[in-house]
């Protein structure tokens, strides 16, 4: 029992414990990312009672929204009203894709959920009330798929996550061992 | 010494006061406005060093010069912001300033604007109505939509108090204000007339009371409400229906709100004439304006003939825009006697 050995037990404990927070760290962003998606369904679903049934424009019914819901999301929401009141001189479409870029990197949202997002912004504000609602129902269709395939998948991906790094330490255990 | 110099520093303190409010309200009037413009454009409007209260239009067309209505005559506006009468001067409107004009004074939402749209313009935020043209597209039920919005014009609204201070002794019977038409072309000023005796009416004046008015503003033009709230000031006992039919508004108002007097502007169909039957006969009396040149002309319209010949209004203002607008010509009673009114514009532009 020498001074080596409890060093090497330590170092093997925190590599396990190590990787077994980052699958648990995956595992929450996985729980967050579908948290985040459907609490941006409800944000469109508010918006789209904003514009079809309030017949509020754009930046009335981006703070209506905002107003109402809280996190990264509502703010993206309020911060896309204020820059639409204070009409800069910027095109929706512009602003709405800076907007998305801005969106906290921290967030649980991917590359692609990114780039959805930012899609939908093109084909905001013109033509009638009846187009928006398309275009938001379209979108709405896409999350909805989205959101549908993380909820079957949650178990088994949080569990592969979860397994996969407590699994890996012990396997750099072994291995540096 | 010390005494004069306080004197003479009090008697210029107010109009400091005033021009440095006035000069703010001018500045945020100028900004507020700019702000629907494409960038281009804007940058072009705020070097333009005209005072914005004296301008009555601006004019889009594609492919043609920018032009601005100043104190009732025509500019072209300049790449640097000077008014010229050269036409080759001018800075020339590209579809792209039209597109991006479009997007900006509907507040990036042409959607909300659909029935507007249909019916040829939007009002906005401060009561300024545009006009617009462009190629419509038809259904069976008449205009479904307008696209390749080519010809914006942007009429200024202007609230100028005190401009029904010499008309409204007229307007009186007593204590009874009476059912009043204002007659008068476009651009002759019938709608800030309006603006101001509902003013008046509803706040009151020293010979008469306040009373309440009930205001359908189809167009948004009287109130400007923005969010609901009047852009213009309509009295402290004035309730707004706003963008609401004015057949339709006129019933409602009559059930809701109980006004003592109902105001409308731009009166005409046959479902209005219903309307305003139903006003008078609830004992409201009633202030309306309606398009015309002259009494002889509302004489030959033929659903505003009726109004005339069965003497519905006891109260006809003619306004017909002589050496601009606010210049009221005639007063009529009931029978289309003429008062005794001078002719003489009520207000300068």
């Amino acid at each position: 029992m020498t001074i080596s050995f409890f060093l090497k037990a330590a170092g093997c404990a925190m590599m396990v414990a190590g990787t077994s927070g980052y699958g648990s760290w995956m595992a929450s962003g996985y729980r967050q990312r579908m948290e985040l998606l459907i609490g941006l369904r409800q944000m469109i679903f508010l918006l789209k009672g904003q514009i079809i049934y309030a017949n509020a424009p754009l930046p009335e019914a981006f703070e209506a929204v905002g107003d109402r819901t809280e996190g990264v999301l509502a703010e993206f929401f309020l911060r896309i009203a204020g820059r639409l009141d204070a009409q800069q001189g910027e095109t929706f479409c512009q602003i709405w894709k800076e907007e998305v870029e801005l969106i906290d990197k921290e967030a649980a949202l991917t590359k692609a959920d990114r780039q959805s997002l930012a899609t939908l912004g093109e084909h905001l504000g013109f033509l009638d009330r009846e187009m928006q609602e398309r275009n938001l129902l379209l979108y709405l269709e896409q999350l909805d798929l989205v959101i549908g395939d993380l909820r079957e998948r949650r178990e088994e991906k949080c569990r592969l996550y979860t397994s996969l790094g407590v699994m890996s330490g012990l396997f750099l255990t072994v291995l540096l061992l | 010494m010390r005494r004069i110099s306080i004197r003479v520093q009090a008697y210029f303190v107010p109009p400091l006061i005033y021009c440095i409010v006035r000069g703010g309200i001018f500045i945020d009037k100028k900004e507020g406005l700019i702000r629907i413009f494409s960038k281009d454009i804007r940058n072009i409007l705020r070097q333009v060093s005209v005072d914005f209260e004296q301008v009555q239009e601006i004019r889009l067309r594609v492919h043609l010069p920018l032009l601005m209505i100043h104190n009732n005559r025509e500019f072209y506006v300049t790449s640097d912001g000077k008014l010229s009468k050269v036409a080759e001067e001018a800075f020339r409107v590209g579809r792209k300033d039209l597109k991006e004009t479009l997007e900006y004074m509907s507040d990036y939402s042409l959607y909300a604007f659909e029935e507007e749209v249909r019916q040829g313009f939007i009002t906005i935020q401060g009561g300024h109505r545009i006009g617009i043209a462009g190629k419509t597209v038809t259904d069976a039920n008449g205009i479904r939509s307008m696209k390749f919005i080519s010809f914006i014009n942007v009429r200024l609204s202007h609230q100028i108090r005190g401009c029904a201070d010499k008309v409204l002794p007229y307007l009186y019977d007593g204590r009874e204000i009476l059912h009043t038409l204002l007659i008068s072309a476009p651009r002759c000023g019938k709608t800030t007339l309006l603006r101001d005796i509902i003013r008046q009416i509803s706040d009151g004046t020293k010979s008469h009371p306040g009373v309440t008015v009930g205001v359908v503003d189809e167009r948004s033009e009287i109130g400007a409400c923005y969010q609901g709230v009047p852009q213009n000031d309509l009295g402290i006992r004035t309730d707004i229906l706003d963008c609401c039919p004015k057949a339709l508004g006129m019933m409602m108002l009559i059930r809701t709100m109980s006004p003592q007097v109902i105001a409308v502007d731009e009166i005409g169909s046959r479902e209005d004439l219903e309307a305003m039957a139903y006003v008078m006969n609830c004992g409201c009396r009633l202030i309306a304006t309606v398009h015309g040149n002259s009494m002889d002309d509302i004489r030959q319209k033929p659903v505003l003939r009726e109004l005339v010949q069965e003497r519905w209004f006891e109260r006809y203002v003619v306004l017909n825009g002589r050496g601009g607008p606010g210049h009221v010509d005639q007063i009529y009673d009931s029978r289309g006697s003429r008062l005794d009114w001078p002719g003489r514009r009520v207000y300068d532009n």
